[in-house]
């Protein structure tokens, strides 16, 4: 009876080669064969068709880290004195502010979801926010808001049509999972690129709060080792969907295969996670006021194996699971989907068997789970073990026998990393006809790129909760109140731009980074941690694993040199993250490299916040930073110079701390008020939507810049170029004294010129000058965006 | 100061997800609210000072929204309730729900005179959220006395919404000609100098006649489309509202961060009504 029936193993050592291939390819298996010898070291035996599919899930790129975790241990900060829980959990926890003498700590998790979203888009997409809020909340945290960085193909580029559909596709289910769960999104940012017309980027990241003396681990608790305790599946029935997702996500993917891959994307349902979630709450409370420990975790890539023999193994023990106590859809499942599949919206709980009745009771009849959801509900599937062994049963039979030591094994490589030669120095191409600084202003401004995002925006509810501060669009990052009823705010921003990537991917790092810490001292935020997502192609060719290390070398860089405390002297830790290989074309080339980042900081106060626009007139404007000359991965060169593949500027980390530290500053004693970065367009595109932004107000500008190093480049140069400064509004009143604190902090700032009452935008420079109107610049960024016609 | 018995009641149907600001938006005008789930048992709206519905996705949106929920068992409370004259609140999904359930114009008893359709918007569609802003209609209700003698703005609120079905639509004709006559009309979505709105976006959804909300015979029941819990505190107000809100919170400091917003009069309203 207990032993494992040859019937279910499979034997790799007798068969052929030829057919095993065969037999892999059958099962979706993308094993190699060195780790088919290794798992069959680790057994001392042939493994089951249930323990191939355990290791094919765990050993996939998305589960193991196989090629990157060297890479990221040795770069990567992690640590910092208000890191509660760094990478390794499924989300980080950091330390976030104390009100009525409870510590309160932020949790952010941040993920991908690429190659389902590419597959279908509005599930693809949907599961992405549904899994990453599932990150969140199993370490007893509530969600208080996602954001989703993403990043389209080239909706006017070869595959219109398909570009254009998995745009609105993804928009749709991150709003159709986000809004029914009652989360709000915070925006994000967006992209198009010809480089992602093959294979979309779906990030999502979700960011938490939690008491610190209620944040639960994702393990058995050291009480499991001494009394009886049940291993509870709570949620929605166990079915096909989603079976196979984690090795999906860390294939190559290919336009045939696309159709026959769709299963491997997962179901989402928002109303299930709702319920569900109001029903973990209770449990979690009613546990709390008991005293019982109980361990907790999200089915995420793996299903029912991966989750219950990580926390197993994490406490130090064994569990037995009966897989007929499964509730399947159908029930005819065989054991490797029962154990494996990715079936959304559940959990798994350690809990000691005499609670095991009020978790039944509070999910099945308070919360009526299996009344309100065909099949869903909370069910015994086993007990925890002493032996350390993970066994799984299916029909009285034995499919799984193993320690969980041997499960939980991981498996590295040391992938060969190669320099690209960056394509430096090449020429710019001259456009046929060599716009106007106007016709280039209005059209950056209607670009794809940079082109008003309202009406993505708005298919989000970024209200539920009511913790709104500032809302997507309206400054570089988004505020809001962290508990209500308290005026410190958490502030988000994300950093990442493929373009400067592709030019240099150590750059891209270090400007990721940089950009995402910018954005969010932009609304008055001094970031306490960040998260990652480094999406990259295929991690077996050399120049793509080199171009992956540069980048993570880049953000390592970046978070040790900005010192940005108050104190001014720790670095910043990234406390979670995720890898997302072989994003590339059907023909193979890899996407250009995105690290995206993600930064939290904390506002001490949120009525400082205010949105990017001119406030009033007569306030003096001022860049923040300094003026390189370089077109390089600038959106002009983009769409006027045919791209150019030009250095970007390399951040000086010392100087841009101390920009930062007199930023935030500058707008906590409110004599700055309005301050926006110098992104996507260059600073002629940001002096106009700081414009646009004083709407209904209206305040306009006029700018001189024949006295900075601005008038004497070239003028597209000054005009146009993205070198990542801050043009700030500083209140006339307070400007004698703040050029004061500029200078003694050696900030380096030039004065731009001032606000108006009048709504223009005028500019002055050596040899011409500027001047358009509001309205202009409102038909061009709002109504004539080409984003909105992607959506009509 | 309230009712002997006091509490507000928030009714959690599976799928809502406005219940706990809600609650919060109760009690900063210093009512006491409990949030009660679907399947309790109905004496726990017997005492009830008042009952609000609160946004969200009730039963998933099956078949259409709010429908599910208006058939379910603890509604027969709730519109028992309503008809001795305890006030109810539904806003978003919860104006869904009694429209739904008829309790809103009740021109004729149980009759389910109107719906909410789908946003008509031009060149876009599905879930739509925003700020709009709002006027008093002609018939009074319990929750909206704050607008009288309102001067500001031309007697308009700045307030969020965010919904993919909130277009009032009626296919009868007497309907139609009552609330043409104003008949129940409580709220109407307006521009910024106090004109009705007849377009996108001052009118966000298509609504006929702009209305926003709509109330019973009584005026002890509202189903209102925007939602006040999401504009209670200064904090929540934009920028982008212009007028007197976004003035005052542009001079906000952290003491004045949770003062009322714009959506407070509401509960303010309902907590006066209940003083009375």
């Amino acid at each position: 009876m207990d032993e494992i029936r040859t019937q279910d193993i499979v034997n790799l050592e007798d068969t052929d080669a030829d057919e095993l291939k065969r037999f892999l390819a059958e099962q979706n298996i993308s094993l190699k064969p060195n780790e088919l010898v290794r798992i069959r070291e680790l057994f001392g035996r042939d493994p089951t068709h249930v323990e191939l599919h355990i290791f094919n899930i765990m050993w996939s790129e998305h589960c193991s880290y196989k090629s990157s975790r060297a890479v990221l241990k040795k770069y990567l900060p992690t640590t910092g004195p208000n890191v509660v829980l760094g990478p390794g959990e499924d989300a980080g926890v950091v330390r976030f502010c104390t009100w009525n003498g409870k510590d309160y700590c932020l949790v952010m998790a941040h993920e991908s979801h690429n190659h389902p979203s590419q597959v279908l888009p509005v599930e693809g997409a949907a599961t992405g926010i549904g899994g990453i809020v599932r990150d969140v909340y199993c370490m007893g945290a509530d969600v208080i808001g996602v954001m989703d960085p993403l990043r389209f193909g080239d909706p006017e580029g070869r595959h219109t049509k398909r570009v254009r559909d998995i745009v609105r596709g993804v928009v749709d289910g991150i709003a159709q999972y986000g809004n029914a769960l009652g989360v709000p999104n915070y925006g994000g940012d967006t992209y198009f690129d010809a480089s992602y017309d093959d294979n979309c980027l779906v990030n999502v990241v979700a960011l938490g709060i939690v008491a610190e003396e209620d944040v639960i681990r994702s393990r058995a608790p050291d009480a499991a080792r001494s009394e009886r305790y049940d291993i509870i599946l709570v949620g929605k029935p166990t079915d096909a969907s989603g079976f196979g997702g984690a090795a999906f996500a860390s294939e190559r993917l290919s336009g045939d295969e696309e159709k026959e891959r769709q299963e491997a994307v997962q179901v989402p349902d928002p109303f299930l996670k709702r319920v569900l979630t109001e029903a973990t709450k209770v449990v979690l409370a009613e546990a709390k006021t008991r005293g019982v420990s109980i361990g907790f975790k999200d089915l995420g890539a793996g299903g029912i194996s991966c989750a219950v023999s990580e926390m197993a193994h994490a406490g130090g023990v064994g569990a037995e699971l009966d897989l007929d106590c499964v509730v399947k859809s159908p029930d005819t499942l065989p054991p490797e989907i029962i154990a494996c599949s990715e079936t959304q919206e559940r959990y798994a709980l350690f809990v000691p068997s005499d609670f095991t009745p009020v978790v039944l009771k509070t999910y099945n009849d308070d919360f009526e789970l299996p009344h309100i959801y065909s099949g869903a509900g909370a069910y015994v599937i086993g007990r925890v073990t002493r032996d350390m062994r993970f066994r799984l049963r299916h029909r009285s039979h034995l499919v799984c026998d193993a320690h969980v030591d041997v499960i939980t094994t991981g498996i590295e490589y040391e992938r060969e990393s190669r320099a690209r030669q960056p394509n430096l120095g090449a020429s710019e191409k001259t456009p046929p006809v060599k716009p106007t600084v106007r016709k280039a202003l209005l059209e950056l401004l209607s670009s794809v790129n940079i082109a008003d995002k309202s009406i993505l925006f708005q298919h989000y509810d970024s209200e539920v909760q009511g913790r709104a501060v500032l809302r997507p669009g309206e400054a570089d990052a988004a505020v809001a109140v962290f508990l209500p009823g308290h005026p410190v705010g958490i502030a988000a921003g994300i950093g990442g731009s493929s373009q400067v990537a592709a030019v240099d991917p150590y750059l891209g790092g270090l400007w990721a980074v940089c950009e995402a810490v910018r954005n969010v001292a932009c609304v008055g935020g001094r970031v306490l941690a960040v998260t990652d997502c480094l999406n990259y192609g295929d991690p077996e060719q050399p120049e793509v694993f080199w171009e992956f290390s540069e980048g993570v070398r880049g953000i390592g860089d970046a978070c040790r040199g900005l010192e940005i405390s108050k104190s001014g002297k720790h670095g910043i830790p990234v406390i979670s993250g995720n890898v997302s290989f072989y994003n590339q074309s059907e023909k193979g080339q890899p996407i250009a490299p995105t690290p995206i980042v993600a930064a939290a900081g904390r506002v001490d106060d949120v009525s400082i916040c205010q949105n990017l626009g001119f406030k009033k007139p007569g306030s003096k404007l001022v860049l923040l930073g300094e003026f390189h000359d370089s077109m390089g991965g600038s959106e002009y060169a983009r769409l006027f110079l045919g791209g150019v593949a030009q250095r970007p500027p390399v951040p000086d980390l010392k100087r841009e701390s101390s920009i930062i530290r007199t930023l935030v500053a500058g707008l906590e004693s409110r004599v700055i008020l309005a301050a926006h970065d110098i992104s996507h367009g260059g600073m002629l595109v940001t002096l106009a939507e700081m414009m646009l932004g004083s709407k209904p107000f209206g305040t306009g500008c006029t700018i001189d810049l024949k006295n900075t190093p601005m008038g004497e480049a070239s003028r597209e140069r000054a005009l146009f170029t993205e070198f990542g400064g801050i043009v700030v509004e500083i209140d006339a009143k307070g400007w004698a004294d703040f050029q004061t604190t500029l200078d003694q902090n050696n900030t380096p700032w030039h004065a731009l010129g001032e606000t108006t009452g009048d709504c223009s935008l005028s500019v002055r420079w050596n040899g011409g000058e500027l001047d358009v109107s509001v309205e202009d610049l409102d038909t061009a960024y709002r109504s004539a965006g080409e984003l909105n016609r992607l959506f009509a | 100061m309230t009712t002997q018995n006091g509490h507000v009641i928030v009714i959690q149907f599976p799928g809502v997800n406005c219940e706990y600001e809600t609650v919060r938006a109760l009690e900063s005008v210093g009512l006491r609210a409990r949030i009660a789930r679907w399947n309790a048992r109905p004496e726990v709206l017997r005492d009830a000072a008042a009952i609000v519905l609160p946004g969200g996705f009730s039963y998933q949106d099956r078949i259409r929204a709010g429908v599910v929920a208006a058939k379910d068992q603890i509604m027969d409370s709730v519109l028992e309730a309503a008809s001795r004259g305890v006030p109810v609140m539904g806003i978003c999904n919860g104006a869904q729900i009694l429209v739904e359930a008829g309790a809103v114009p009740g021109y004729q008893t149980g009759a389910i005179d109107l719906a909410l359709a789908p946003n008509d918007m031009p060149d876009r569609s599905g879930y739509y959220c925003t700020w709009v802003r709002l006027k008093k209609g002609p018939a009074s209700c319990i929750f909206t006395a704050f607008f009288d003698g309102m001067q500001d703005d031309a007697g308009t609120i700045p307030i969020p919404l965010a919904h993919a079905e909130g277009r009032f639509v009626t296919a009868s004709h007497m309907v139609s000609e009552k609330l043409g006559s104003n008949e129940g009309v409580a709220l109407l979505y307006a521009t910024t100098d106090g004109r009705t709105a007849e377009s996108f976006p001052d009118n966000p959804n298509g609504s006929v006649f702009g209305i926003a909300g709509v109330t019973n015979p009584g005026g002890n029941v509202l189903a209102l489309m925007p939602h006040p819990e999401r504009a209670t505190w200064l904090h929540q107000v934009p920028r982008r509202v212009g007028g007197r809100w976004a003035k005052t919170r542009e001079s906000a400091r952290a003491e004045s961060l949770f003062t009322p917003g714009p959506g407070r009069g509401f509960f303010e309203s309902l907590r006066k009504g209940l003083a009375q």
